[in-house]
């Protein structure tokens, strides 16, 4: 790993530690190009300086196909500083979004976000105001439920979209589960579409730093690719009009974010249709909306489930005090 | 015939192309090429015809060209086909006789 | 990419057997190709314009220049291309993989059932290996309606083993066009080293050359492996074509010219050969039974290589 690791720095970029994969290409016994697989995503890509030009990617490319395919990969997703954007184009890539100067996403299905807007439309509920919730849900406290109550009080039809990355304590399929399960008990279920995880809605705890210097580049870079890709490919398709997000005082989720994503639903410049960005309020007494998974998973780690029985509906306690392996995808939902 | 599971096949070389297949309900065929103005056409229908032997009826077939010859668009697309299906396939009827 | 492809280099085309008579060379067979150059199977571009390097003999590579890993792919580039307009009208040969390995058999199908002129056979350790390769190639033409005996087999000697039955190896089937000597292979066989000199493979060469002489087919030495050194390619070239080796494997454009250069006969034997045959017309003319060219008697084997030198000159191209 050490001269993979020299040749990334001279590169500029780092090391993710979630790359499975390597493609090595040595020119005698000196590495001069290098690429990485972490499941689908391509990443950490460097040519020696003097071969740039040359079309080392290609069979780098070539061999990280392979590999990916090996581990049931057909379709690759790769995330890059946006002036590279030209080597990936030329590899059979195609943008999805972009944050100018700072990252792209690209796939290189040509038909693969279609193919997923086209999953949503069999979806479509029809309604004057829709909105939309995304939730990791990790796992679904009362904090979630009143988040999703707040937004079906203000609109016909809500969409609720469940993060597919399996990096949490509980893995995709237990919250979609969980989910479901909340959301079948709520007097509101008849207008609440609960979407399952998909390449599409991207995670900011799985995405990739290997280009970017420090947190606030990476959290800028992700928060833009993903609320790009949900207003301009996934609003579109269902009619979503409002987005509503929970502030948590004790959370990751800063006043940084709301206006970025104030900015990337809102403001910027788009041919999508604007999203108006709900942030929920304390209404009266209730500690409700400021039930934080974080904290719950604290709790549940401490073992103190009595604790945790005030914090989520009774389906996820009994969810959680009655624990099933679950086959990721036996639970449901699209995992591509 | 179906195709079963992802595979690829070619190199993204000048003069060679790259074919990715993959299991999918309908057929569906992409087809990119650094020829199109010339030869776009072309090599969309070497692509169908050499599908259309094989009698693919259902997958998504993906073709990037590097301005490859017809005879290398079939070889490829063949390669492609086969490695992607667990289908047996009649190769002495695909690669014909002599004329 | 339909377009047609004229076929630029002079090959194997345009020349008549008629005038060559030799020894057991058959009037279907040739003058015996001096460069034979190996184009990777797996490499789609080098297949689609290797044609156009001038080279006597293609020999498309299933074997060592393939990883496993592409195999199956390459058959099918290599099938292909066969049946392409660019290489329809030339004698291709295909060195398929070891009769021992997973591929073999189904590069035999492939091959021969596309029109490949000749099959290359490589670690040929006896002659039961190429009456194997016989009854399997007859079995294959017999099924796609090619004419049986119309695919040729070069056994390339790769051991110990293969040199000491080159004789037997020549005369195994009727198909036997060539004994082509691989050098690698052979010298780890005999733990020996590749050397400038040659000396490591003086006997190799010299067997497998007598074996061909003997059966009357064609003789090809080894791969030159360092392309930046022409000095010593050309030096070994020279020894072993003075050592009466038809030609030798390439793996290098490169080397096409350099290698045409040292086969092709001079001027002034080209002037002595043209005299030589006409004097043979003549004396044939009017029924005399003795030929003198320059006031010397010339017999019949200078008169085959004064026709074999006219053949070169008109089937490869103008004299050095």
């Amino acid at each position: 790993m050490g001269e993979v690791d020299a040749l990334l720095e001279r590169a500029g970029i780092a090391r993710d530690a979630d790359v499975e994969f390597f493609a090595l290409a040595h020119l005698g016994t000196e590495l001069v190009g290098c690429m990485g697989l972490a499941g689908d995503v391509v990443k950490c890509t460097a040519v020696e300086e003097s071969l740039r030009g040359t079309n080392l990617v290609a069979p780098l490319l070539m061999e990280v196909r392979y590999a990916a395919i090996e581990r049931g990969h057909g379709r690759l997703f790769v995330y890059a500083r946006p002036k590279n954007a030209r080597v990936f184009s030329a590899l059979g890539f195609r943008p999805l979004a972009e944050v100018p100067d700072l990252a792209v996403l690209m796939e290189d299905d040509p038909r693969g976000i279609e193919r997923y807007q086209a999953s949503l439309s069999a979806m479509v509920r029809q309604g004057e105001r829709i909105g939309a919730v995304v939730i990791n849900a990790n796992p679904f406290t009362l904090g979630h439920e009143y988040l999703l109550r707040a937004a079906a009080a203000d609109c016909d039809i809500v969409h609720v979209f469940v993060v597919g990355e399996d990096r949490s304590l509980y893995t995709y399929g237990e919250r979609f589960h969980m989910v479901n399960s909340g959301v079948a008990q709520m007097p509101e279920r008849d207008r609440i579409v609960v979407h399952g995880g998909s390449r599409y809605v991207v995670s900011g705890s799985t995405f990739p730093q290997y280009f970017l210097k420090d947190a606030p580049d990476v959290s800028r870079a992700y928060t833009g690719i993903d609320l790009q890709l949900f207003r301009g490919y996934i609003a579109p398709v269902l009619g979503i009009r409002h987005r509503f997000v929970g502030t948590e005082p004790t959370s990751e989720i800063t006043a940084q974010y709301n206006a970025e994503m104030t900015y990337w639903l809102c403001d910027a410049p788009m041919a999508a249709p604007p999203i108006e960005v709900h942030e929920l309020q304390r209404v009266g007494a209730a500690d409700q909306a400021f039930v934080s998974a974080s904290k719950v998973r604290a709790l549940l780690r401490a073992g103190r489930l009595s604790d945790v029985r005030r914090l989520v509906p009774a389906t996820t306690y009994d969810f959680l005090v009655h624990k099933q392996p679950w086959d990721a995808v036996g639970a449901g939902g699209e995992r591509s | 015939m179906r195709i079963t599971h992802d595979a690829v096949a070619g190199t993204l070389e000048s003069g060679d192309v790259l074919v990715r297949v993959a299991p999918d309900e309908t057929l569906g065929v992409s087809v990119s090429t650094s020829v199109e103005a010339q030869y776009g056409d072309v090599v969309r229908k070497v692509v169908a015809t050499t599908l259309a032997e094989f009698g693919v009826e259902s997958g998504s077939v993906i073709v990037e060209d590097k301005g490859a010859l017809d005879c290398t668009l079939r070889a490829r697309v063949q390669a492609a086909v086969a490695r992607g299906t667990d289908e047996q396939i009649d190769w002495p009827a695909l690669i014909g006789r002599l004329p | 990419m339909t377009s047609s492809y004229g076929v630029l280099s002079a090959g194997n085309a345009g020349f008549d057997p008629a005038t060559v008579q030799f020894s057991k060379y058959s009037d279907s067979a040739l003058i015996p190709d001096r460069s034979v150059l190996f184009v990777p199977g797996s490499s789609a571009g080098m297949l689609s314009t290797a044609w156009i390097y001038g080279a006597d003999l293609y020999t498309f590579d299933l074997e060592d220049a393939v990883a496993v890993r592409e195999k199956d792919s390459a058959r099918l580039l290599v099938a292909n291309a066969l049946h392409s307009p660019q290489w329809r009208g030339l004698r291709v040969a295909v060195r398929v993989n070891g009769m021992d390995t997973p591929f073999f058999a189904d590069d035999l199908e492939a091959v021969v059932r596309a029109g490949a002129a000749i099959i290359r056979l490589p670690m040929t350790h006896d002659s039961h290996m190429i009456e194997e390769l016989d009854r399997r190639i007859t079995a294959i033409e017999r099924a796609c309606g090619r004419e049986v005996g119309s695919t040729q087999i070069t056994a390339a000697i790769e051991s110990a083993a293969g040199v000491v039955k080159a004789r037997e190896i020549a005369e195994a089937s009727q198909r036997m066009v060539g004994l082509a000597l691989a050098g690698f292979d052979y010298l780890m066989d005999m733990h020996a080293e590749r050397s400038r000199g040659g000396t490591e493979l003086f006997y190799a060469r010299c067997a497998v050359l007598h074996a061909a002489r003997a059966s009357g087919i064609a003789c090809q030495d080894v791969v030159w492996g360092n392309i930046g050194d022409e000095e010593g390619f050309v030096a070994e070239a020279e020894m072993v074509k003075q050592l009466g080796f038809d030609g030798k494997s390439l793996i290098n454009p490169r080397q096409i010219p350099l290698l045409h250069r040292v086969y092709a006969p001079t001027e002034s034997e080209l002037r002595f050969a043209r005299k030589v045959v006409a004097a043979a017309e003549e004396a044939e003319e009017r029924g005399l039974g003795v030929i003198a060219v320059d006031g010397k008697m010339v017999d019949g084997p200078i008169v085959a290589i004064a026709r074999r030198t006219i053949a070169y000159a008109a089937g490869h191209g103008a004299a050095r």
